[in-house]
């Protein structure tokens, strides 16, 4: 047994612990916790990127390192450490729960590297459910508690139900194929794709994941969650915890070889209506968060393409996809929380005048609202468009053109968005927003990479390719 | 890695995106200082473009100024960029437009740094895309070249501004929803992993039924932007909406690269799908001339009528693509060049109008030619180039269009002439009613336009004169790419 191999799940443990030593103190001291926490992270995202190369298996071979579990790693605690960048003033929760809310994050982020890396289907369950709970208890802490509480209610409602779903279509596939390692599954599954049991028992496991990442009809948490939950506890549903559901999906849609056809026309249908409910949704919105909560639901949609592509370049394409959005939805969230500075709920015409009070913000909401409706040249038309490539190398035309009518559609809203940052005036005036020599170094490289990776993609696509090569 | 001589294409592109980025480092409070910086750089475009359409060599021909570089190999992606007979001038009348817009805007005081911004934004999408010969970036800088028109026009725009903005944004991107999907589409079937037009455009790479299919994507994608009938409603709307500069570039530029990019995306590439959708082609585009003459004759407000002409003159150079000729072709670039040149007149000359007297309807101006007869000659002028009066560049245009035409759709040419009469008509009621007759006394203490004013209509007016004294200049241009391409296709 080679520890080295699980050294960065390890070392989120052991912050984890040290949280929870820090949530038995009497004394609250929320600056104390956010440097640490900060430092945590960033010694976190070090480790990540030094093991990138690791490779290997675990646990009776159920744990497999390699380069796609590695990358994810290093995007789930890219990820992490973005959301505790954002976390300076954590109004949204109340100060004695700070370090239980750092814990639950260090926690939930190792829970999800652990899924990233799980080809045995128990422990994936095992550790999806630990990350599922970690975010159940997370959004509950919200201040104002009926409303933490209620979103937290939602979420676990609909969550246990997914999950009750997920056993029993991972108890249908085992009393057909006798297999729980992925590994086996990859071998017999593929011969076995007519057989109706199958292809309901590998759907059924796949709602746990739909769940995770909000694919229609699992969707309807996200609305309430989103809007419920502290803003930075909505960032880290709306990144990382996407990115972990996308890289099981991945994996878990792989296995079954080139599939069959009642697997993609299923898929097919859950994408078109993801992004067509949640474009829809989304136009009406005036809560800033829940019209996120419903981009995401499209987003899913636009994701689920590259999924259900089943081949190499649609791993590849969803890896980089979810890759961009972990960039742009946090640059969203970023001046959510800047802008929300006691963490209060964020209507999309409180940004009126956002330009004004501070410039480089409202760039930074621009760049990624473009990004988000698939402009060019930002990450996410990039995105999109190696989806796209993906899907048409199958032949799936009149998919991508309701793909792209969605991104028409969605487009409204996300110049709505842009409307109120740049043209409206708000009611009374409102002081400047001072932003911290560090935030504004963050601010400007997510701009710079959003910008630039769209523009020049091709370090971000070699490094996706040999992660999705990984998978077939 | 590849490249002739001195990269002048990208030396235009990275003038724009330097232009940008100084203005964007430029304190919001200097705006006299922005507004020095991007005429400094929009001149230098200008003087690049210039040099480039003298100093390409018209007897070799074929593609020169080649730069390519391999950008994302494992996708096929090239950063390649030449210079043809087709797109040189375009590539002019893009740094004309441009300079001249920022002359134009000189008196801006609301948001001067963002304006101009945004401004380069834009044309740093145009020139981008008129330069470019590969499919991925082709479809980059046309989204670069429309976004920031949202923003330009809702702030800086008048007349239901935001309405305007919205429609012509969601209009122009509910194209590129057609175009990416055929552009990929395109990019899959040949099976050669790149997005080089030059290597796609061999004949044989697509069969015939692709090329249809592939093609009635594009037309239809950029068509849009073309403003071709019955897709043109946002055009009024965004012209009337947007800020002087805005429709300048708007009207004078960004709908040809709709004309462009049927050229160089469907035409280039699906050849097949072009001549078997090229009569429907036509009768859109004649719908169009007749259709936009009839109803600018009706409006009441100046910029709505050249708004219609717009999409009355489009019609044109559709109806040149529809021709499949050399003539069809030569006319149709033409017609693109000088339209350009010539709205970007009209609404530079409504623009200094409506700044004065803060109307821009008919009926409450009237005998201006006695009040700023020189702001007058301006927007005069270019309604004789409007109605194709000879001496004036878009004469040959329409000329050569309407030789095609009658050649090839009889029925359609005649129609299109036909039209050509009403719109002469409503041009002339325009002049007659804005510039002559009663005087409206208000406005009797309006100065003329001062020279420096003056300047940017007297570059777009001395180059409607020039192309329409001497239209060799821009024929002979044309057709080092016109002849060789339309002998090279299959028959």
């Amino acid at each position: 047994m080679k520890w080295v191999l699980f050294y960065p799940e390890l070392y989120y443990f052991a912050a984890g612990m040290i949280f929870l030593f820090m949530s038995l103190a009497k004394q609250n001291n929320p600056r104390r916790d956010y440097l640490i926490a900060l430092f945590l992270a960033v010694l976190g995202v070090v480790i990540c990127l030094a093991s990138i190369r690791q490779d290997g298996l675990l646990f009776f071979q159920a744990y497999r390192v390699d380069l796609f579990s590695q990358v994810f790693k290093v995007l789930l605690s890219l990820g992490l450490f973005l959301i505790i960048s954002i976390c300076a003033n954590l109004n949204g929760v109340a100060e004695r729960y700070h370090a239980e809310f750092y814990l639950l994050l260090f926690v939930c982020t190792l829970a999800m590297m652990l899924l990233v890396s799980c080809v045995h289907i128990l422990s994936i369950y095992v550790a999806l459910e630990l990350s599922s709970y970690s975010l159940y208890i997370l959004v509950a802490l919200r201040r104002d508690e009926q409303i933490g509480l209620e979103a937290g209610l939602k979420y676990f409602l609909v969550g246990i139900f997914a999950s009750a779903v997920m056993l029993f279509g991972v108890a249908l596939l085992y009393s057909t194929m006798q297999a729980t390692y992925l590994t086996e599954m990859i071998r017999v599954l593929p011969g076995l794709m007519d057989t109706p049991a199958v292809v309901i028992g590998l759907l059924l496991t796949l709602c746990g994941f739909f769940f995770k990442l909000a694919v229609f009809p699992f969707h309807f948490w996200a609305p309430d969650v989103y809007q419920g939950a502290a803003n930075q506890v909505t960032a880290y549903i709306a990144t990382a915890s996407k990115v972990a559901a996308v890289a099981i999906l991945t994996r878990m849609v792989a296995v079954s070889g080139d599939g069959s056809a009642y697997l993609v026309h299923v898929l097919v249908t859950l994408a078109i209506v993801s992004m067509t409910v949640g474009n829809l949704a989304a136009i009406v919105q005036k809560d800033f968060k829940r019209l996120l909560a419903y981009s995401t639901v499209a987003h899913a949609g636009y994701v689920l393409i590259g999924i259900l592509s089943m081949n190499w370049a649609g791993y590849m394409s969803a890896i980089f996809y979810v890759t961009a959005l972990l960039i742009m939805k946090f640059t969203v969230f970023m001046v959510i929380v800047k802008v929300a500075d006691d963490g209060r709920n964020l209507d999309v015409s409180h940004l009126a005048g956002l330009y004004r009070r501070s410039p480089l913000l409202a760039m930074a909401l621009m760049v990624s609202i473009f990004s988000l409706a698939g402009i060019p040249p930002t990450i996410g038309f990039t995105g999109k468009f190696l989806v796209f490539i993906a899907a048409l190398e199958k032949g799936y035309f009149a998919l991508v053109l309701i793909a792209m009518i969605n991104v028409v559609i969605s487009l409204y809203y996300y110049l709505m968005i842009l409307k109120a940052a740049y043209l409206m005036e708000p009611e009374k005036v409102q002081p400047e927003i001072q932003l911290s020599i560090p935030s504004k170094i963050l601010t400007g490289a997510l701009v710079a990479v959003m910008v630039v990776v769209g523009i020049y993609p091709h370090h971000l696509i070699e490094l996706t390719r040999a992660a999705a090569k990984l998978l077939i | 890695m590849e490249f002739t001589g001195f990269p002048f294409l990208t030396a235009i592109l990275l003038t724009c995106v330097a232009g940008l980025f100084v203005i964007l480092a430029i304190p919001a409070a200097h705006k006299a200082w922005i507004k020095w910086v991007s005429a400094a750089f929009s001149g230098i475009t200008l003087l690049l473009s210039i040099y480039l359409f003298f100093a390409y060599d018209k007897g070799q021909g074929g593609l020169q100024f080649v730069e390519k570089y391999r950008w994302v190999a494992s996708i096929g992606i090239t950063y390649l960029n030449a210079a043809d007979g087709f797109n040189l001038p375009m590539l002019l009348l893009t740094g004309i437009v441009f300079f001249t817009g920022v002359l134009t805007m000189w008196e801006l005081d609301y948001r001067v740094k963002e304006f101009f911004a945004l401004y380069f934004l834009l044309v740093s999408g145009v020139f981008g895309l008129f330069m470019s010969m590969d499919l991925f970036f082709i479809f980059v800088w046309y989204d670069v070249s429309l976004f920031p028109m949202y923003l330009l026009i809702a702030i800086w725009g008048s007349t239901r501004k935001e309405y305007g903005a919205m429609k012509l944004t969601l209009y122009l991107l509910a194209g590129s929803a057609l175009i990416l999907p055929a552009i990929v589409y395109l990019f899959v079937q040949a099976g050669l992993n790149t997005f080089d037009v030059t290597l796609l455009m061999r004949p044989g790479t697509f069969s015939p039924f692709e090329q249809k299919f592939a093609f009635i994507f594009l037309f239809i994608g950029f068509g849009i932007l073309a403003a071709v009938w019955p897709f043109h409603t946002w055009s009024p709307v965004g012209h009337v909406a947007a800020p002087t500069p805005v429709s300048m570039v708007h009207a004078g530029v960004l709908m040809k690269i709709g004309a462009f990019g049927v050229l160089r995306v469907g035409i280039f590439l699906c050849p097949e799908g072009w001549q078997y959708w090229a009569p429907l082609m036509a009768v859109l585009a004649a719908i169009g001339i007749v259709y936009g003459a009839f109803v600018g004759l009706s409006q009441t407000d100046l910029k709505y009528c050249i708004g219609y002409s717009s999409v009355s003159h489009m019609g044109i150079v559709g109806l040149g693509l529809a021709t499949v000729s050399v003539d069809g072709l030569n006319g149709a670039l033409f017609q693109m060049f000088a339209h350009g040149i010539m709205t970007a007149l009209f609404f530079s000359a409504i623009g200094y109008i409506y700044d004065r007297t803060h109307t821009k309807m008919i009926d409450e101006l009237g005998g201006l030619s006695r009040i700023m007869p020189v702001a007058s000659t301006y927007f005069i002028v270019a309604a004789l180039a409007g109605i194709g009066v000879p001496g004036l560049a878009s004469f040959w245009g329409e000329l050569m269009v309407f030789i095609a035409a009658f050649k090839t759709y009889p029925l359609w040419g005649t129609l299109a002439v036909c039209a050509l009469v009403i719109s002469a008509l409503f041009m002339l009621r325009v002049v007659q009613r804005t510039f002559y007759g009663p005087k409206n006394e208000k406005y009797e203490h309006i100065p003329d336009v001062s020279f420096g004013l003056g300047l940017p209509r007297m570059i777009l007016l001395s180059v409607l004169v020039i192309f329409g004294l001497f239209p060799w200049l821009m024929f002979d241009m044309i057709e080092t790419a016109s002849i060789p391409f339309m002998n090279g296709l299959p028959r």
